[in-house]
């Protein structure tokens, strides 16, 4: 294999590692890949450099040649981020060329990850770098529920101490008001607002982790900022009044009440106005109201009930039949 | 155009029209739903030409078996250069094809020979498994390997792992909040945790922790298993699924796989209700269906995708099984909650919208195939095929996993059925997902086997 890695003199003094694809076993291996010449070559100088544990110029030169051939090869990056710690590189710059792969492979999750490890460095970014928000909404103009950017964004958050910073909650209210169905960027404000700070460890709920506290207590806070729910819900109902027909909304309104404590009845007139027998406008508001009569007036919750397993949301038909026995009642 | 034409009869109305309510609002989030629905409309109502059938009374077309057994048989040989991209998932492309082939009643052990010679020179002797030959061990590809070495069985394949050095890796993995990496130097998550917990039931690794597990040792810790389902409870959402990661948006992938982690940890009626909000939880994994599709979404407002066939449609026998309560019976028990989501929706949407014509199955009509889709929508659709419960019966009596081998399967009824009796498949371990023997053949084989540390 006359490649370029064994025609050059900086790489002279090493010993590429082969492949070993299985072939040698004698048994036909199976889901192989004809790799071309050049990724076959750069991987076995790679398999060589990562067992002397090399760190040094070349071999970070070799990283960025095997990503560039396959960025989702996950051991390569580790290897990189090693390398750029050990050598101290310019890791704006590591930034820098990062975006543009990011962009370039959209689906690709280790970029995500090396990108944590690079900005979890106190030591480099003490503080956030400044341009991390506007890349990111570059980011969502690509695609707005990608999962593994906005884990990162969720990191950044928790790392940076950004909760009430007031470029998140600009940058999830631009999302929501561009797609107002984009239940990433709710579930990233219900974070901000009502995930657990960094007196306790992070979680979806606060009151989560602990063994002895009941799961019927996940979410509830202990101090509650009436105003900050109070604003909540109104966004909450805004939303609602664009979409009605829109989960990501009304379930939100329901993390904004159990975090608060409140019960669902004091919506009973809200989610009312969407129920209106053939003019019925949210399956959502008919469950709202299902829920609300459940605690006490069963033959209302039951004529709810039926109307979502007969009308309104039939394919779960076995799941409302549940709640209807859930309430003591033969469905 | 043939959204126009009459839909095959035997097809309720629930599959051939589109949802009662729809918002007047339009988005991007809108526009795909709508363009996805109108394509599945033609495949659900059976009017697509590349649907050859033969279609049935409930006018569900057949399963292509053959030509999924070829797709399958095919995907585990030779790939182009293009593929390069698959070279850290070699592990994975091994178990998606052996799976599928098990459960479209092929034997896979004819394989076993290729299979070792395939994964021996990824297996690292620090432990675990890379996704190829001198690439890092990672916990997605050690699960694959194990599973791919239960499937094809035999103690050639079951002493090719190295159980110390694995049990000393997954040491090393296990974070101070409880949970695991997938790899050293790599990401924390739900799979982590799925898989290492597979790793640890399946090969009857030792649960004390080895003696270089720093991270878990200054947390506090002394066994593998303690601070999982703690992490996992701080991965629901307030919406009631489950994240990848503390924080972030509920997913059914990862649903599935801290469902199954916390149901191999103990036995689901326990563990579930003790560390999930099991109202908000349902809840959310019931909207996961959608009509007219019929399959299952892994996300509010995000399209349906087969392969929750299995992630989310998987997680429903362990939580059928966790409201269900303590097994006291040798059998079937005799009191159920019964299925909580609609079976014939998913069938449908499987067998009328997720089959290639030439072989394999896929995300979504327009889609392509893929070894992935295939795998789990296969696995789907073997699961709504059959009652999963569990016995006071234990391939592992009186081990921490008692629970997770006392899993049993019987067919439903066919009488209930939208598809065929012949398009039945062989029913998985709803934790293992292999059968059931192949798991009991594992770990029966390294508790005979025990390792010294």
């Amino acid at each position: 294999m006359a490649g370029t890695y064994a025609a050059d003199p900086e790489w002279a003094d090493v010993s590429p590692i082969e492949l070993n694809d299985g072939s040698e076993s004698g048994a036909m291996p199976l889901a192989t890949i004809a790799y071309p010449s050049d990724y076959l070559e750069a991987t076995s100088y790679l398999r060589a450099v990562m067992a002397a544990n090399e760190m040094s110029e070349r071999a970070l030169k070799l990283t960025k040649d095997v990503i560039s051939m396959n960025p989702a090869h996950y051991t390569v990056w580790i290897y990189r981020a090693k390398i750029l710690f050990a050598l101290d590189k310019d890791l704006l710059e590591e930034l820098e060329w990062l975006n543009g792969v990011s962009l370039k492979y959209l689906k690709n999750y280790q970029i995500w990850h090396h990108r944590q490890v690079l900005i979890s460095s106190k030591k480099h970014f003490p503080t956030m770098p400044t341009k991390e928000p506007d890349f990111l909404m570059e980011m969502f103009t690509q695609d707005s529920k990608n999962y593994h950017v906005w884990t990162y964004r969720h990191w950044l958050v928790r790392h940076f101490k950004l909760w009430d910073s007031p470029r998140e909650i600009h940058d999830v209210e631009a999302l929501i008001q561009s797609d107002v169905y984009n239940n990433s960027a709710w579930n990233h404000r219900y974070m901000l607002r009502f995930g657990p700070r960094d007196d306790q460890p992070d979680a979806g709920m606060i009151n989560a982790g602990d063994s002895s506290v009941s799961p019927e207590e996940k979410g509830r806070l202990t101090v509650v900022d009436e105003d900050l729910v109070d604003a909540e819900l109104k966004f909450a109902q805004k939303q609602i009044l664009r979409a009605p027909e829109n989960r990501s909304s009304w379930w939100y309104a329901r993390g904004v009440l159990r975090a608060a404590s409140r019960g669902l009845e004091e919506w009973e007139e809200f989610a009312g106005r969407f129920v209106d027998g053939e003019q019925t406008k949210s399956s959502h508001a008919v469950e709202w109201l299902a829920d609300v009569y459940a605690e006490g007036e069963k033959a209302k919750a039951v004529k709810m009930f039926t109307m979502l397993k007969e009308k309104y949301d039939p394919i779960r038909k076995n799941f409302w039949d549940y709640r209807i026995r859930q309430m003591g009642v033969v469905a | 155009m043939a959204t126009q034409h009459e839909p095959r009869p035997g097809i309720p109305s629930l599959f051939t029209q589109p949802p009662p309510i729809r918002d007047p609002l339009t988005t991007e989030t809108v526009q795909l739903q709508e363009t996805t629905l109108e394509k599945c409309l033609t495949f659900l109502k059976g009017l697509h030409p590349s649907q050859t059938g033969p279609f049935n009374a409930a006018g569900v077309p057949a399963l292509l078996r053959e030509d999924h057994v070829a797709y399958l048989y095919e995907s585990l040989e030779d790939y182009p250069a293009g593929f390069v991209a698959m070279d850290a998932s070699r592990p994975w492309m091994v178990y998606w094809a052996l799976a599928g082939l098990t459960l479209l009643g092929e034997n896979p052990t004819h394989f076993r020979e290729r299979v070792l010679g395939t994964l021996r020179p990824m297996q690292n002797a620090t432990g675990g498994f890379g996704g190829g030959h001198g690439q890092t061990s990672h916990l997605a590809s050690s699960y694959a390997a194990v599973l791919a070495l239960a499937m094809v069985g035999g103690a050639e394949a079951f002493a090719l792992i190295e159980r110390e050095a694995m049990w000393r890796w997954l040491g090393r993995l296990k974070q101070a909040d409880g949970g695991f990496s997938v790899t050293e130097g790599g990401e924390e998550d739900v799979r982590g945790a799925y898989c290492a917990s597979t790793i640890i039931a399946l090969l009857d690794i030792p649960l004390a922790l080895p003696s270089d597990a720093k991270k878990a040792r200054d947390a506090g810790f002394e066994t593998l298993t303690e601070g999982v389902a703690e992490y996992l409870s701080r991965c629901q959402s307030f919406e009631g699924g489950i994240s990848g990661s503390p924080g972030v948006e509920a997913h059914g992938a990862y649903a599935f796989c801290a469902l199954a982690c916390l149901s191999i940890l103990g036995a689901p009626e326990e563990t579930i209700p003790k560390h999930m909000n099991i109202p908000l939880l349902l809840s959310w994994l019931s909207a996961r269906q959608y009509a007219p599709e019929g399959g299952f979404s892994g996300r509010t407002n995000k399209l349906v995708d087969g392969c929750y066939s299995h992630w989310v449609g998987g997680c429903w026998p362990l939580l059928q099984s966790a409201l269900d309560g303590k097994p006291q019976t040798t059998g079937v028990p005799s009191e159920t909650v019964g299925s909580l989501f609609s079976r014939e929706g998913l069938d449908r949407y499987i067998l009328g919208c997720c089959q290639t014509p030439t072989g394999g199955l896929r995300d979504k009509p327009g889609k392509s195939a893929d070894s992935y889709h295939t795998c789990y929508v296969l696995t789907g659709l073997s699961a709504t095929q059959h009652y999963h419960y569990r016995t006071n019966v234990s391939v592992s009596p009186g081990s921490a996993f008692e629970s997770a081998f006392s899993w049993r399967s019987s067919p439903m009824a066919a009488e209930e059925e939208v598809y065929e009796p012949a398009d039945r498949l062989v029913a998985f371990h709803p934790l293992f997902v292999i059968p059931h023997q192949a798991a009991a053949n594992l770990r029966l084989w390294c508790e005979s086997h025990p390792i010294s540390v």
